[in-house]
């Protein structure tokens, strides 16, 4: 134990072992948080590898049990339902809504952010209110409209109506307004035009910004289930979200670790996505946040 | 190359009146600073010669066209930045670039003028760097290369060393002028440092309150001033002002008394106004010596407040029986420290005149 000590003290000497019974506490918080947010998906994976009739509940245990047993449920899935279908129906879906959200938000933030026009203050204004209003409000209008236009069970459906983000807007506002000035000022004298320097300056320049707000906008997209279902209902245009919900539904014939197996597949892509830019979302969350 | 003029420019924002009816001729290939404290309005009007700021009444005109109305890009002038404004994403390379690759010229003749200027500038060996990797001299050169590749008419510069230590400072004012002997083009260049602007310019121009004070050699404005706020403005230590009051007037002198509270000053003057009863003196650092003893009227007695001793020079701060400060330099021998009381006697040589309206009286 001694030894253990003095290696502590010497190989990192800025770190006082300080426990306080505010660390402690600090600790207990975070790793109790940790068990609620972590559990629900230990538990999935634990029913979903797990041979079938061995319920988790009964002989509750911490690792998966079998494997094999895992991807034959997976693959029953696949090729049993329209699953691989969902998928790229959502993935499409999420993609045209990054790159238009992307796309429409960063035009708008460019003007908003970098330059003087008659009208800005209000319009920022009205834009700002509508982050104020709860998506319930606005569902049914906008389904009507969607429908009056025809694109109900379309890609246009899905994806359009969600292309105007105001939280996008003004996170990208936020970031392009740190901008220096002088640096467009020095484009346009370089003989840069309008679309020039937006493309050429701005639009680097907030890349940061940009890759933070297709993740956000990926697992908000991703995870969407009411527009779609209301948009789209046809087979044909089921979303990721949608066949979950299926397999969810009260009266379905399907055993609980086939449901857990589909929650799994629907979990996955964020989940991945969330490994893999983890310190940019938590940037994205903290920019937007704190920004303000 | 190119001349520039600047007819009856002013300019407001809202009720604020930054610049008032400014008229300048800039001859092709001078070395102009613009120079004058914090909001005098040097850099709206080098702004507005970019363009990148509007001229709403008077005229700018480049080799003899009006281009008030002409696109910054267009004009023909190039800017250095204060802040350098580089793109960070880009190379240096790319940065200097940037206007041709607008322009859509073949990438070998980017390449050749990019080379060109990189030679000059010294940043062969830089070009692949972004701006985050290099240092402030180096961005600063980068910056200045960005405006060369563009074979501008006018280079204009917004206090482009501000940003610099001291040293550095010292060392691209040298190479900004050795650059302007190489290209030989305008270079307008704004700054509220007296002495960036002394070294420079070939042509300086004095602004405070949106107005020109004055402008000319840097040393003819060092040596006659037309007014107490460009005399108090160039050189450093300031020039010292002392008030007197006109006792006698002659054909071709003047004696004025109650400096410092009680000397006379014989001063050669010719044809002063006799109705003139209240004066300024201005004095340099350089015309004031320290005397043995007060044995003539015309030596001040003054009290040692502090002394400066920069080894070359000594700069005594004295302050007269009447609260003003005056500044010695000595530059014969130390000063000996121990003594507080000292006297000081006036060059009348050396002495300017202004009016109690600040304006400078002249002898005839």
């Amino acid at each position: 134990m001694t030894t253990d000590v003095g290696l502590i003290r010497t190989a990192a000497p800025g770190y006082a072992l300080d426990l306080s019974i505010w660390t402690v506490l600090k600790w207990t918080v975070a790793i109790c948080v940790a068990v609620v947010a972590v559990f629900p998906i230990i538990w999935m994976i634990n029913v979903v590898f797990a041979e079938p009739g061995v319920p988790v509940s009964i002989n509750p245990r911490l690792l998966p049990t079998s494997l094999s047993a895992g991807i034959a449920k997976i693959d029953t899935i696949l090729s049993e339902t329209s699953y691989l279908h969902a998928y790229y129906i959502s993935i499409t879906y999420s993609l045209l809504t990054i790159a238009g959200v992307l796309l429409i938000g960063s035009m708008a933030a460019f003007e908003f952010a970098l330059f003087e026009f008659p009208g800005k203050r209000p319009m920022f204004v009205i834009v700002m209110l509508s982050l104020m209003v709860p998506t319930a409000v606005t569902l049914i209008p906008t389904y009507l409209l969607t429908a009056n236009l025809g694109w109900l069970n379309t890609m246009q459906g899905l994806v359009v109506p969600g292309l105007a983000s105001a939280f996008g807007l003004f996170m990208l506002i936020q970031f392009m307004r740190t901008i220096p000035r002088e640096m467009i000022e020095a484009a346009r004298l370089d003989g840069a035009s309008h679309f020039q320097i937006y493309r050429h300056i701005a639009l680097p320049m907030s890349k940061n910004a940009l890759v933070t707000l297709a993740i956000l906008i990926f697992m908000q997209t991703w995870g969407n289930f009411i527009w779609p279902l209301i948009v789209a209902p046809s087979p044909q245009m089921y979303t990721v979200g949608q066949v979950v919900g299926l397999f969810n539904a009260p009266f379905s014939h399907v055993t609980v670790d086939i449901v857990m197996a589909a929650n799994l597949l629907a979990a996955l892509p964020p989940l991945i996505f969330f490994l893999l830019f983890q310190r940019k979302i938590v940037e994205g969350i903290a920019m937007s946040g704190s920004k303000g | 190359m190119a001349d520039l003029q600047i007819i009856n420019v002013s300019k407001s924002y809202g009720a604020v009146e930054v610049l008032r009816d400014v008229n300048l001729s800039i001859a092709s290939g001078e070395f102009v600073v613009f120079v004058g404290p914090s909001g005098c309005g040097k850099s709206t009007l080098l702004r507005m010669i970019s363009g990148l700021e509007e001229a709403p009444t008077g005229e700018i005109r480049l080799e003899g066209k009006v281009v008030n109305r002409v696109d910054p890009a267009k004009r023909g002038v190039a800017m250095v930045f204060q802040s350098y404004a580089l793109y960070p994403h880009m190379t240096a390379f790319q940065n200097m670039a940037f206007s041709l690759t607008m322009a859509r010229e073949p990438k070998a003749v980017i390449k050749e003028k990019v080379g060109r200027a990189a030679a000059i500038l010294r940043l062969e060996r830089l070009l692949d760097r972004r701006p985050g990797e290099l240092s402030g001299g180096q961005k600063q050169r980068v910056a200045i290369g960005r405006a060369i590749v563009r074979e501008p008419k006018v280079f204009l510069f917004d206090e482009p060393l501000s940003n610099l230590d001291t040293e550095l400072r010292v060392q691209m004012r040298a190479e900004l002028i050795q650059l302007h002997a190489k290209l030989g083009t305008t270079m307008i260049y704004v700054t509220h440092d007296q002495v960036e602007a002394m070294t420079l310019a070939d042509k300086m121009v004095v602004m405070n309150g949106g107005i020109i004070q004055q402008h000319g050699t840097p040393l003819g404005l060092y040596d006659d001033p037309d007014n107490k706020f460009v005399a108090g403005f160039i050189g450093s230590p300031k020039m010292n002002f002392i008030k007197a009051k006109v006792e006698a007037v002659r054909t071709d002198a003047i004696t004025l008394s109650d400096l410092g509270g009680c000397s006379r000053l014989e001063l050669p003057f010719r044809n002063f106004d006799a109705d003139i009863r209240e004066v300024e003196l201005g004095v340099r650092t350089e015309h004031i010596d320290i005397a043995q003893d007060a044995g003539t009227t015309d030596i001040l007695a003054a009290k040692v407040a502090f002394v400066e001793e920069l080894g070359d020079v000594t700069f005594i701060h004295t302050d007269l029986p009447t609260g003003e400060r005056l500044v010695v330099r000595s530059s014969k021998a130390r000063h000996r420290g121990s003594s507080t009381e000292c006297f000081v006697k006036l060059d009348p040589a050396g002495v300017l005149l202004f009016g109690t309206n600040g304006e400078r009286i002249r002898s005839a």
